[in-house]
């Protein structure tokens, strides 16, 4: 069910503008595309899980909605005064996708039938909103992940990666940092050293992609605490 | 890159573990999460000590500074405040043993050690009232009851914390009335069930939708609990006369069984001498 679309972002300015300060400065692409790289798989879930949508049409709902936000003043709108832009956009998907049903429904059958939000949740406990929420994270850690390699090979801290890679993203039995040690010829406490700045940098690049996507200093701190508390 | 919910979780935990390099402190484990940030067991290297380590997930300056000076004994101690490597904000406080106050209502605390419970959180709110400070944030979470009996009120609110449901006062603006509605929630909270009229009086008045009808302070609202605790009336509820009329048998029961015995050897000498 995994897609492809809205794949990588490796552009890492050290200090994101937020989205306010984009829009501002006359860079809404930009700022859209940074939304996009964050946005597109919570979305392509919530589309999925809240109206039932196959992996093909959840796939072309997902990218009708950022084609019809790129073609109409979809961040000139957003009023951060009123909700968090994930709860706005989260809306947004969620008054787009009941439209285009009842479009096509009136179309096929020439008179508006009411949308039925189905939950597909038999497979799991969550809610579409939660698996919104949950997407988002997840997406918001891959980006991170791919900023700290990309990161870690431009400043020649290849090992580095690979002593996080092998600890932090085991999916299963993590290695002992005495294996690790042994592996790559260092001191254990070189294995500890590096983990601490993996993970400190990673926690930055986290950080910066959150300013990224929010408004000002105050949704990014309603968000801080969303991703780590 | 896709990211199983393990992984996932793990790294929210570990790139959000404090780097203590540079400080006198080793971590511990952590030991609570919430409001602005996760709070860790930590010793102290220098003083040999454990401490608790708060470390502020967000940009708030001045918590830290605003609890060191609310020194109270229902306050818990600041040792230090500082700045991690990676830029957030730490502060280090007295390491409080004991239960959180909603553990410690699970317990067998009897009324009264509740009511104490209540009346050293009040004159903590109190406090730091007559400083300026409000807490923004009180609730059973929020109150530790060390193993001896001591009251800690913790997490002394900033301006990004805008209370909890159930403690939250429907108020616009949150200010001291505000703090004094969450300290009837909390008395709601630690009541018996059923609960003493006059208690829930007590904390409905405190809990009154507007703020105007709520106690004007803290110290009105210790007032009344000290009241129904010496058995007189208090302000918070207009009694019926037979309740008023056990009150005053309870609060007088001397009084009572010496009249009784006095009548009862009245009578018994009248009985006597008609013999």
């Amino acid at each position: 069910m995994d897609t492809a679309i809205g794949g990588a972002y490796h552009r890492f300015p050290s200090t994101r503008l937020s989205l306010v300060e984009a829009a501002a400065t006359g860079l809404p692409n930009e700022a859209l595309e940074r939304v996009i790289a964050l946005y597109w798989k919570p979305v392509y879930r919530f589309i999925r899980l809240k109206f039932r949508k196959d992996n093909e049409d959840a796939k072309d709902l997902t990218q009708g909605f950022f084609t019809t936000a790129l073609e109409r003043d979809f961040f000139a709108r957003f009023d951060p005064g009123k909700a968090s832009f994930r709860t706005y956009l989260r809306m947004a998907v969620e008054r787009f996708a009941q439209n285009q049903y009842a479009a096509a429904n009136r179309q096929k059958r020439g008179g508006d039938i009411e949308f039925e939000p189905v939950d597909e949740r038999a497979a799991t406990t969550e809610s579409p909103e939660q698996a919104f929420e949950r997407e988002w994270q997840r997406q918001l850690f891959a980006l991170s992940l791919d900023d700290l390699r990309a990161h870690c090979e431009e400043c020649g801290k290849q090992l580095h990666y690979r002593i996080f890679e092998a600890y932090d993203l085991a999916e299963g039995e993590r290695p002992s940092y005495a294996d690790l040690a042994a592996r790559h010829g260092i001191p254990e406490t070189a294995v500890t050293n590096h983990l601490a700045w993996a993970r400190r940098t990673l926690r930055g690049f986290v950080t910066d992609r959150v300013r990224g996507t929010t408004s000002g200093p105050r949704e990014l701190n309603e968000e801080m605490r969303r991703v780590w508390i | 890159m896709d990211l199983g919910d393990s992984v996932l979780d793990h790294l929210r935990q570990v790139a959000a573990l404090p780097d203590l390099a540079g400080t006198h402190y080793e971590l511990e484990c952590e030991i609570g999460r919430g409001g602005m940030g996760v709070v860790y067991a930590a010793r102290d290297r220098e003083l040999d000590r454990r401490v608790a380590l708060k470390v502020l997930e967000v940009a708030l300056a001045g918590e830290a500074q605003l609890i060191a000076k609310l020194e109270h004994p229902a306050v818990v101690p600041i040792y230090e405040a500082g700045t991690l490597p990676d830029g957030r904000a730490f502060y280090a406080m007295k390491l409080v043993t004991g239960l959180r106050l909603d553990g410690y209502v699970a317990g067998l605390a009897s009324l009264a050690k509740r009511l104490e419970v209540i009346r050293r959180v009040g004159e903590a709110l109190a406090f730091a009232h007559a400083r300026g400070f409000i807490h923004r944030d009180l609730k059973p979470q929020n109150v530790m009851v060390g193993e001896f009996g001591e009251v800690y009120v913790m997490d002394w609110g900033v301006d990004a914390v805008a209370g909890t449901p159930g403690f939250r006062a429907p108020d616009a603006r949150l200010d001291r009335r505000s703090d004094i509605y969450a300290l009837g929630g909390l008395l709601q909270f630690l009541l018996p069930v059923p609960p003493p009229p006059a208690l829930q009086a007590i904390a409905a008045k405190a809990m009154s939708a507007d703020p105007a009808a709520r106690y004007s302070d803290v110290a009105a609202f210790l007032l009344d609990m000290e009241r129904f605790q010496e058995g007189l009336a208090v302000e918070a509820w207009a009694e019926p006369w037979w309740h008023r009329l056990r009150r005053y048998g309870a609060r007088n029961a001397v009084l009572l069984w010496l009249l009784a015995a006095y009548a009862a050897v009245k009578f018994l000498l009248f009985f006597l001498r008609n013999l």
